[in-house]
């Protein structure tokens, strides 16, 4: 062989190797400007056809070469802008101002840390409401350089209340404002968080808990006779578990024979296990959502998925009990009481078959769409960044399904996790039912949830109304992965946002 | 570009060397933290200790660990084998693509390993694998060089 020949072959070679990579990368990069509703595909989950799918016209994502201008596609002036969909503008009942600071502050253990506050501390302080109450939270953002958003994490708001940089708002600038209104219409435990460069923001403390009580007349009160009621919010900071920003016990006086609730808050990137020592527990709701006929639980544990709740009530015993959160615990009982703390049982509450069914209010039989979130994961590039990314229905983002519905279909989802680590998967604005796991169906009450626990292998079949319109996040709620691309969206026929990823408000919603 | 060759060959023995102490150095260290510095250790704090949040002596080789068998490791071998191209080591893009070949089995056997553990037992096993192709590779080169007559080298001297 000439060595002309050969190094001819060694070129040959060299280019079957690096262009592929070098074509993977280019592809990948993405534009500094794009919208959410040129992401991706059309996924119309075996449904009709619908008029008016903005923005979308090629299988592929967004690319290099020009951008959209205004409106999105052919369809723009039929669509509806999503930042039209707000909550009216009867008076506020509640009224909160919240100024967020980047800055060292100490938490409730007296620990010193550097993050994000709201009105001086973190976590952020409880928004109570009560059922029906208009709530408006003025938020100010004062040396927040990247800017900042609220998301409402659980709440259906409507979809320009929502909270997510460059979907549904520009990030509020430092020195700028923005006002959040919605009613109160769901009773239960919810908690709020930036979603702007939420991956980073959450984790240092932009957050706190949401607590909306039933408007009821004493006099119709069912008597729970639920005397005590704390919120127990967990979140790491600097790496370390914290419980309401305290670390260790938190003792909370209770007189025995009192019913407790505790409304339990996972902030966090991971699920966790709670239990409870010296009490048999029932799981009176979870995510915000009662549960109908809870039995009491003993001897078991739950698992709390990433950005999902549980409101558990114990009727307070005579020596106490522990509520046991990730090494520290909320203890309950008579001043000076300090009941044993137990081991983590070894088995776990299922909720699929938890509590008695009830009326599900719609038929999740009589589907109109039905949709895959297929989680994968494989080599490639992110954003130009070589690695192991997570793939929706075999496809990397940001070519991933644009689930397309319109407002009143019954809409089955299929979540299946086949990438090796579990998934909390979070969808906006709406409350999903499960109908089974790994085609076992549920049997227990109405279980519904906005943060599902998808574990490596696992499949669950979800279904929704389609009732609140405009363009939805439905994402992990690791929120690094969401970084590293496993979201995809949930989009309204008809509807349009004029936000971007990127653009002069420097929109990062992850 | 044998000497390139040589150098890339050990260099990728050398990084298996860092990975496996690495990981030890990790996995000591974060034993020490639940035990003596009370850390508690669950899917958020795991995630936390990637995001560098959680700080102990020994987190760096979990950062290592990963960044090195992720990103470093692959590109060193696909660099290595377009280098045997020209290198003209006898057998050298063999050596090279079966170097590759170990690198991909590695990576997918660590990554199953968060699935099933079984799977980390052969990623460590096949550490040696990796560790011993590579520096057969490398030594192959100084064997050609020290013997330019060995039996592989004819085809060289047509070239």
């Amino acid at each position: 062989m000439s060595t002309r020949l050969r190094t001819h072959l060694a070129c040959l070679a060299t280019c079957a190797l690096v262009l592929p990579l070098g074509w993977m990368w280019w592809s990948s990069l993405m534009p500094d400007e794009y919208s959410v509703m040129d992401m991706g595909y059309v996924d119309l989950g075996g449904g009709p056809e619908l008029a008016a799918v903005s923005g979308h016209g090629s299988e592929h994502g967004p690319r290099h070469g020009p951008r959209h201008g205004g409106g999105h596609g052919s369809a723009a002036g039929m669509t509806t802008d999503i930042a039209s969909l707000v909550a009216g503008d009867r008076p506020a009942d509640v009224e909160v101002d919240l100024v967020a600071r980047e800055e060292p502050f100490t938490l409730a253990s007296g620990r010193d840390v550097t993050g994000y506050t709201l009105n001086g501390s973190s976590p952020g302080p409880v928004i109570r409401a009560t059922e029906g109450d208009m709530v408006e939270v003025r938020l100010r953002n004062d040396n927040i350089d990247a800017g900042i958003t609220l998301h409402w994490h659980g709440l259906d708001v409507p979809n320009a209340m929502d909270g997510v940089a460059g979907v549904t708002q520009d990030a509020v600038g430092a020195g700028e404002e923005f006002t959040y209104r919605f009613v109160a219409e769901q009773v239960g435990t919810y908690w709020y968080h930036s979603h702007q460069l939420s991956h980073e923001q959450v984790k240092r403390g932009l957050l706190g808990a949401v607590v909306i009580s039933p408007g009821l007349d004493p006099a119709e009160d069912p008597g729970t006779g639920a005397t005590v009621d704390v919120e127990a919010l967990l979140h790491l900071y600097d790496g370390q578990r914290t419980l309401n920003g305290h670390q260790g016990d938190v003792p909370v006086e209770a007189e025995p024979g009192t019913t407790a609730r505790v409304r339990v808050i996972n902030t966090d990137n991971g699920p966790f296990t709670t239990w409870v020592s010296g009490a048999d527990y029932r799981v009176v709701a979870v995510d915000g959502t009662d549960l109908n006929e809870p039995g009491a639980v003993s001897g078991e544990a739950l698992v709390v998925t990433a950005g999902g709740r549980a409101d558990l009530e114990i009727v307070v015993p005579p020596n106490g009990a522990r509520v046991e959160l990730g090494g520290n615990a909320i203890v309950l009982g008579p001043r000076g009481a300090s009941p044993t703390r137990e081991t983590a049982p070894r088995d776990f509450v299922d909720l699929l078959g938890y509590g008695s069914p009830a009326d599900l209010g719609f038929d999740p039989t009589d589907a109109d769409r039905s949709f895959d979130y297929v989680i994968g994961r494989r080599p490639g590039f992110h954003d130009g960044r070589p690695g192991m990314w997570w793939t929706v229905n075999g496809r990397m983002f940001p070519d991933v399904p644009m689930y397309t519905v319109t407002t009143g279909d019954v809409v089955r989802m299929r979540l299946v996790n086949d990438s090796g680590e579990v998934h909390p998967m979070h969808l906006h604005g709406h409350h999903a039912l499960v109908l089974s796991r790994d085609g076992v169906p549920a049997t227990g009450s109405p279980w519904w949830v906005d943060s599902l626990n998808v574990r490596d292998g696992e499949t669950y079949e979800i279904a929704f109304v389609a009732d609140n319109p405009g363009v939805w996040m439905d994402h992990c709620h690791n929120l690094p992965h969401a970084a590293e691309g496993l979201i995809a969206h949930l989009m309204y026929a008809g509807y349009s946002t004029p936000y971007v990823i990127g653009g002069h408000a420097h929109n990062e919603p992850e | 570009m044998r000497t390139v060759y040589k150098v890339l060959a050990w260099l990728i023995a050398l990084e298996v060397v860092i990975q496996a102490s690495m990981i030890a150095f990790a996995v000591a260290g974060l034993g020490i933290w639940i035990d003596r510095d009370g850390g508690t250790l669950d899917k958020a704090t795991f995630e936390a200790i990637f995001e560098g949040e959680v700080t102990y002596t020994g987190v760096a080789g979990m950062m290592v660990h990963g960044i090195n068998g992720m990103m470093v490791i692959p590109a060193l071998a696909l660099i290595f084998l377009i280098v045997s191209f020209f290198a003209k080591v006898p057998g050298g893009v063999k050596w090279a693509a079966l170097v590759l070949l170990a690198v991909v089995v590695q990576v997918s056997l660590g990554l199953f390993g968060h699935e099933n553990a079984y799977s980390g037992m052969l990623h460590g096993a096949n550490a040696l694998v990796l560790f011993t192709l590579a520096f057969m590779a490398g030594k192959r080169v100084s064997s050609v060089t020290a013997t330019p007559t060995s039996a592989a080298s004819p085809e060289h001297e047509r070239v």
